[in-house]
């Protein structure tokens, strides 16, 4: 009943999902059909079926399910262990980004029984039956498994996330004492995996101009160090009805960091700094 | 990027049709909806000041209306949603105020706005029929 | 107002610039919130310790000084508090042609009901 760290998998249901109809609002080009349920392993004795969501580029049709059979002796504990299990042994054309495997370069960041995370550090034993993975909500997807971020990226371009001084250069480094150094701790370790921004009901409502959790995450780990000369001007440019104050603090955002980060404290310390200015 | 090379719009993957409710989501939705509910109570509140200004025969038509099953049934929503929204918006005051943002605390107090919502609603009611009398 | 699909995807997030402007309407949300935290208190109490009540019971409930004061302050908090939760929903949900209409009509409904609960308020308590 009550979450104490994000990792935490949820064991008690409710809803699976809202109660909307599954093709709800949903253009018709991305609209999910039935796919095919590929083959069951020889010999395998402990089988967990998999839904993964597929989509082909370069055919015509539109997004479909299809069903696996994983053989859990043959593959690791984790997520990603089973996708390329099954990338490897049944369907070489399943396209997913991966890289480190253990969780600090966000790559494989997917929706896994409903919620994001990533796939590396997600284990299979706290899945559900069939387990269902689809990728991160509310993105264009170039194929499969793999969002297209770019939108997000220019997001985290515009909020210039890097030093900005007009003292000019010291001799050695920029001088922070370790408690300023501190205030940086739970901010600057994001991977950018970005599975709060695609979680978060008001970056799918609003998107194209709501930065999102990640982005203002980073806001936040940039007003917040001391080295830096530009708090106002960055201020000043995240003061905009939609750009910061689409949040409404859902909290998803929160609820889902697969790092333990948390974006709705970050962001409401920029709704404070932005009050404090003005008092 | 939104295209691929041929033109073809890149699908968009699901969100609300597959994303997990959780609490989060779902008190903030809850939120939402008894706020925007009140507001239309607001209207009604309007509505019965007016009748009472106009004198004892519209109040009369408005007390009636109140007591009827219908207008019981709605009083009942309509406190449920106070109630909801009440609690619902002192947990937003404490976040912005920048308390109460451990994912513990979220938790907490999120569960604590259901039950207190729930718990006021009936205790207003009880209240209700032993200072008004049930079917007067 | 160039959104066209050539626009960069910088461009694209870029939109129109910050409006430096949004401070006001968040703050004025939180302090109409608070204010109407007593006040529907207040109000809630009122009404079921008056539940039920005949015609002449309410009217002189409704009379006092400090019930009018109270009803006056409550309405006005109300409806600024519900203008500015209305019109947040508004930009979250509707983006059509429709928005700036819907924006003005819930914010002038909004001025006209509390005006008329407010001018029914003062009737009751100085009328005949």
């Amino acid at each position: 009943m009550i979450i104490e760290s994000s990792d935490e998998v949820p064991r008690t249901t409710v809803l699976k999902r809202f109660p909307v109809p599954r093709n709800f609002g949903v253009p018709p080009a991305s609209r999910i059909e039935q796919g095919r349920t590929w083959p069951a392993p020889r010999g395998a004795t402990r089988i967990k079926r998999f839904d993964v969501y597929r989509y082909d580029p370069d055919s015509e049709q539109n997004p479909r399910i299809d069903t696996y059979q994983v053989d859990l002796d043959d593959c690791g504990p984790m997520v990603l262990d089973a996708l390329i299990w099954i990338k490897n042994r049944i369907d070489s054309g399943l396209a997913f980004r991966r890289s480190c495997r253990e969780g600090v370069c966000g790559s494989c960041a997917m929706n896994i029984d409903g919620t994001n995370w990533l796939a590396c550090t997600r284990f299979i034993s706290d899945l559900e039956t069939p387990a269902i993975i689809y990728p991160l909500a509310n993105m264009r997807i170039i194929k499969d498994l793999v969002p297209d971020q770019t939108h997000l990226f220019a997001q985290l371009r515009l909020v210039e996330p890097w030093l900005r001084s007009r003292t000019p250069d010291p001799a050695r480094e920029r001088l922070q004492s370790p408690e300023e150094r501190h205030r940086l701790d739970g901010l600057y370790e994001c991977i950018l995996c970005f599975c709060c921004t695609s979680g978060c009901p008001s970056h799918w409502w609003n998107g194209d101009r709501f930065l999102g959790p990640a982005v203002l995450l980073q806001a936040t780990r940039w007003l917040v160090d001391s080295r830096d000369e530009a708090v106002g001007e960055r201020l000043d440019e995240l003061e905009d009805p939609f750009r910061l104050y689409r949040c409404h603090t859902i909290l998803n955002c929160t609820r889902t960091c697969p790092k333990g980060l948390n974006p709705g404290k970050a962001i409401a310390d920029i709704k404070k700094m932005l009050i404090e200015r003005r008092s | 990027m939104v295209q691929t090379l041929s033109g073809r719009p890149r699908p968009l993957s699901p969100n609300i049709q597959i994303y997990r409710p959780q609490l989060t989501s779902v008190l903030s939705i809850a939120n939402r909806i008894t706020g925007v509910a009140l507001s239309v109570y607001a209207v009604a509140l309007v509505i019965w000041l007016l009748a009472v200004a106009a004198g004892p025969d519209s109040y009369a038509v408005a007390h009636t209306f109140i007591r009827s099953w219908l207008g019981q049934i709605l009083l009942f929503g309509g406190t449920f949603c106070f109630f909801m929204h009440f609690c619902g918006g002192i947990r937003h005051l404490a976040w912005d105020a920048g308390y109460g943002f451990s994912l513990r605390a979220i938790y907490a107090s999120g569960w604590a706005v259901v039950a207190v919502s729930i718990a006021l609603t009936l205790l207003t009611w009880a209240i209700e029929f032993a200072v008004a009398g049930y079917g007067r | 107002m160039n959104r066209g699909a050539m626009r960069t995807p910088l461009g694209r997030a870029l939109g129109l610039g910050s409006a430096r402007d949004g401070v006001e309407d968040w703050w004025r949300e939180r302090v109409s919130a608070v204010a109407l935290v007593p006040l529907t208190g207040w109000f809630a109490v009122s009404i079921l310790a008056h539940a039920g009540d005949r015609y002449p019971a309410v009217i002189s409930w409704l009379r006092s000084p400090v019930t009018t004061t109270l009803l006056v302050l409550l309405l006005i908090a109300l409806f600024y508090h519900t203008a500015l939760g209305l019109q947040v929903v508004i930009e979250d949900y509707v983006h059509s042609r429709a928005k700036f209409p819907a924006l003005i009509g819930v914010r002038l409904g909004c001025i006209a009901l509390a005006v008329a609960g407010i001018v029914a308020t003062l009737v009751i308590a100085f009328g005949a």
